[in-house]
């Protein structure tokens, strides 16, 4: 459909849908900028919703001075893991040092909502299956090359293609094939899916850090050749050790009043891969912005009267997996259920983020983290409930169970929360540490059957934020998902999910899913207790740094005060 | 000596060929390979496979030793499977950094510890020695993590009076690293001045026991000439001997600290390498650490010989 009369028609629906009281505002917003409206017209669709503006999902919005122009900024992290191809990156420290010089279609809010970047607009055909991008015109690498619909095309092409091992290809897989990305003329990209799927540009988005955009001529050499369209330029790179950045003269971002972006005029990035010597830099005075901080260990940031930390609703998880092909869990949802009964989950949040995370009942359809989401059924911590289902799926006198995890972050305790729980119900929980490698690791010729994070009968597996709740079905909750730690197999679920993919219609959508959550909920094939909300702490002087959390990192407004 | 020396030399080669050897093994025991840590755990499986493929990982263990070790010995270090920078350079600029660390740590546990063993043995059994024995001793249980911590927390963070890091700004002058390593130093110090202490003390203890202290003393000898000619002499045979065993663990072992100060030495790329199957660093990395801790004990066995003549004449 034609880009006007789609935005008119779809729009309407939106307003619609938001007098009726079927969507909120928020939601209104949310789905407007899955579908690519601009924000003038988002804004404009709220207007005819009648009522007051909301709040600004940014934490800092109300107190941000203006922006000051100059400066240099020194912020921490980890090292990248390898050469940081952002072809193949995969790390919190190779996607934070491409982010600040290389840019995405799409981007991230910190709500989690998209904004365009290299893309203007972007909309779908009737059936969902086919979506144009209009890019951003004026656009150019920091080469001098100008950007074009080629490289997105080649850029996309790259990921899909199976020989240059992007992770990319396993979150596209059944969604887009090699060959489905065309350049209809300099300033356009088609690109025609496997099938229908409303959330496709969040596939495309900076929540597929692999999908960065670069040059046609790109041959795998980024340090050597940093050529990319970001606010920042890399200047230096000493491995494992520190990178350092200047801004790009010429970058095509503006802000509001029509100031050049960067505010900034360079940044370092400091690697250092242990979070409490991070935390200690920062305290110290030396380091001012730490993009990601972890939880445990933060404590003394919060208390730090020069540090600023900044909340942000993320919607990281610790997925705790129930092998539905293994024992006891096959053709076991009761006994699934059960245990998800023992768990006390405001108890779990208070204990591992000082209550500071979302509440989860085990569906991604969870309205308080993802705006858009049907209302889900709480689940407190309930030992006769658990018994008796307990009882009714075959183990009246309880059982042992074996939990698996890896000694990370604070898998540990978690695993320790959840044995405790289960004891009071007679499940007996045998915990199974390994290693962060060995969790990983698998035979050469058969990794992902022989995996621990997949094959263990229980896991625990820690996942960064995925952007939609369908990003995250798609990758773990379908029979065809390589990442599947459940490997669940329900025909309902794979239906409804199809249908709420292909359709645009918001009322629909809504009504889909509803199912997909209840049918989550009760067969229960994976626990998710809480949604981790992300942290960013950062010197009092610091401001305007954008991204949800996690590994997102948006430079290009930060400024500091004196 | 001459004789001593060359032959030490001469077994080092076999040495650092076995010591090549096993770690190849060693290697393909840990859990993964290059590939997977490469592309990462979301990479498909035939994509893992392609690209061991590529760097040769799936060919025989020996096969690929044969090939690492051709380069090796040519001067071919090769580059980091992960890192793609050459092998060479970084483990000598780590190499480097961690030789500076290690030699600054010395200076300052060797005197320490040297004179208060010594003085602790010369007042044996005094308040002051249990004073001197307990509390070092008590400092080498504390974890370097801990004491780190502890340290940068009070002294970098809450007085602000030492670097946080223990590396200096770009451009700053050599001397100014020393600076830097104050911090770092200090855990290293508690946990080896407990042990060199002691030794030192034992041996004081022993060689003023000995008949030939006794006469020297008998023959109105001074006491300081007691001491310093004989007694301190003698008495540092088995210290040195212990200060040349901990060279080793004072260059390649020191990956808490390294960790903890952000100081870019050899332990952390070792244990990187060896997480993620990087066999070229890996093998680089230890074979010079291996090197230079075979050097160490040779030199303090020379030092030995020439504090003793007797070991002098029978080697």
């Amino acid at each position: 459909m034609a880009d006007e009369k789609y935005a008119s028609e779809y729009g309407q629906h939106l307003v619609d849908q938001v007098m009726k009281g079927k969507m909120t505002r928020r939601q209104l917003l949310v789905r407007a900028s899955v579908f690519g409206l601009s924000v003038t017209a988002a804004g404009q669709l709220l207007a005819a919703c009648g009522g007051d503006s909301e709040e600004s999902a940014s934490p800092a919005a109300s107190a941000i001075p203006d922006p000051v122009m100059g400066g240099t900024i020194k912020m921490i992290g980890p090292a990248p893991i390898t050469d940081p191809d952002p072809v193949t990156i995969y790390d919190q420290g190779g996607i934070v040092l491409v982010y600040q010089f290389l840019e995405y279609l799409i981007d991230l809010n910190n709500d989690n909502s998209l904004r365009g970047t290299l893309a203007e607009t972007w909309t779908p055909n009737e059936t969902v299956d086919v979506w144009t991008f209009n890019l951003r015109q004026g656009v150019t690498f920091n080469d001098g090359s100008p950007f074009e619909a080629e490289d997105v095309v080649t850029s996309i092409e790259r990921v899909l293609d199976p020989d240059n091992g992007s992770g990319a290809l396993s979150q596209l897989n059944g969604v887009l094939s090699p060959g489905g990305v065309k350049a209809v003329d300099a300033a356009t990209v088609e690109f025609t899916l496997d099938k229908p799927f409303a959330d496709f540009p969040y596939m495309v988005s900076s929540g597929n850090y692999n999908t960065a955009i670069l040059p046609r001529s790109y041959k795998g050499d980024i340090i050597k050749n940093p050529v990319g369209t970001g606010p920042f330029m890399l200047d230096k790179y000493v491995t494992k050790q520190k990178a350092t950045f200047t801004k790009n003269p010429n970058y095509w971002g503006k802000d509001d009043k029509g100031n050049q972006l960067p505010y900034l005029d360079g940044m370092e990035y400091i690697m250092v891969e242990d979070n409490s010597a991070q935390n200690l830099q920062l305290q110290s005075g030396a380091i001012d912005l730490q993009p990601q901080t972890v939880f445990q260990g933060a404590q003394a940031l919060f208390a730090d009267p020069n540090l600023r930390v900044d909340i942000y609703p993320g919607t990281g998880i610790r997925e705790v997996a129930f092998n539905v092909d293994k024992e006891p869990w096959k053709d076991n949802p009761k006994l699934r259920q059960a245990v998800a009964y023992c768990l006390d989950r405001e108890a779990i949040n208070k204990a591992l983020y000082d209550g500071r995370s979302n509440l989860g009942y085990d569906t991604f359809w969870e309205p308080s983290v993802f705006a858009g989401a049907p209302e889900s059924t709480p689940r407190a911590q309930d030992y006769e409930k658990a018994k008796a289902l307990l009882s009714e799926a075959g183990y009246p006198d309880g059982l042992e169970i074996e939990l698996t995890f890896a000694k990370y972050l604070e898998n540990p305790q978690y695993a320790q929360l959840i044995q405790e729980q289960c004891k009071p119900a007679g499940i007996t929980v045998k915990l199974n540490q390994l290693s962060y490698e060995a969790y990983y690791a698998g035979d050469d010729a058969d990794y992902y059957g022989t995996t621990p994070w997949i094959n263990a009968p229980m896991t625990i597996t820690e996942w960064g934020s995925r952007p939609a709740p369908g990003i995250y079905a798609a990758a773990m909750l379908l029979p065809d998902a390589v990442w599947s730690s459940s490997h669940w197999d329900n025909a309902d679920f794979v239906s409804a999910f199809d249908e709420y993919e292909s359709t645009v219609d918001e009322a629909s959508r809504m009504e889909l899913a509803t199912t997909l959550s209840q049918t989550q909920q009760d067969e229960t094939p994976i626990l998710l207790s809480f949604y981790i909300t992300q942290l960013r702490t950062q010197k009092k002087n610091v401001f305007g740094v954008g991204g949800p959390g996690s590994f997102y990192c948006d430079m290009s407004r930060a400024f500091m005060t004196a | 000596m001459l004789r001593l020396i060359g032959r030490r030399l001469l077994l080092m080669v076999p040495t650092l060929i076995l010591a090549s050897i096993l770690i190849f093994a060693l290697a393909e025991v840990l859990p993964g390979d290059v590939g997977r840590s490469i592309l990462g755990p979301y990479a498909t499986q035939e994509q893992v496979e392609l690209l061991n493929e590529r760097l040769g990982a799936d060919r025989p263990i020996y096969v690929r030793y044969a090939a690492w070790a051709g380069g090796f010995v040519t001067g071919d270090w090769g580059e980091s499977l992960l890192l793609k920078v050459p092998v060479f350079p970084t483990v000598m600029k780590a190499l480097g950094n961690s030789l500076v660390l290690a030699g600054f740590a010395l200076v300052l546990i060797v005197p320490t510890s040297v004179l208060l063993g010594v003085f602790s043995g010369l007042r044996r059994d005094s308040a002051l020695d249990r004073t001197i024995t307990v509390s070092t001793l008590s400092m080498t249980v504390i974890p370097e993590f801990v004491s780190g911590v502890v340290l940068l927390y009070v002294f970098a963070v809450w007085l602000k009076v030492l670097p946080v890091t223990a590396m200096p700004p770009d451009g700053s002058p050599f001397v100014s690293r020393f600076y830097y390593l104050i911090l770092p130093a200090i855990p290293l110090m508690f946990l080896e001045l407990g042990y060199i202490a002691r030794m030192a003390r034992v041996g004081t203890v022993q060689v003023l026991a000995m008949p030939y202290i006794r006469t020297a003393v008998l023959k109105g000898l001074p006491r300081r000439r007691v001491i310093f000619g004989h007694v301190l002499r003698n008495a540092m045979v088995p210290t040195v001997t212990v200060i040349g065993s901990q060279v080793g663990w004072l260059i390649g072992g020191l990956v808490v600290i390294e960790t903890l100060f952000v100081y870019p030495g050899i332990g952390k790329l070792m244990v990187d390498a060896a997480q993620t199957h990087d066999l070229p660093m890996l093998e680089a990395a230890v074979l010079m650490v291996a090197i230079l801790y075979m050097l160490s004990n040779l030199i303090a066995d020379i030092v030995v010989a020439l504090l003793n003549p007797r070991i002098r004449a029978g080697g």
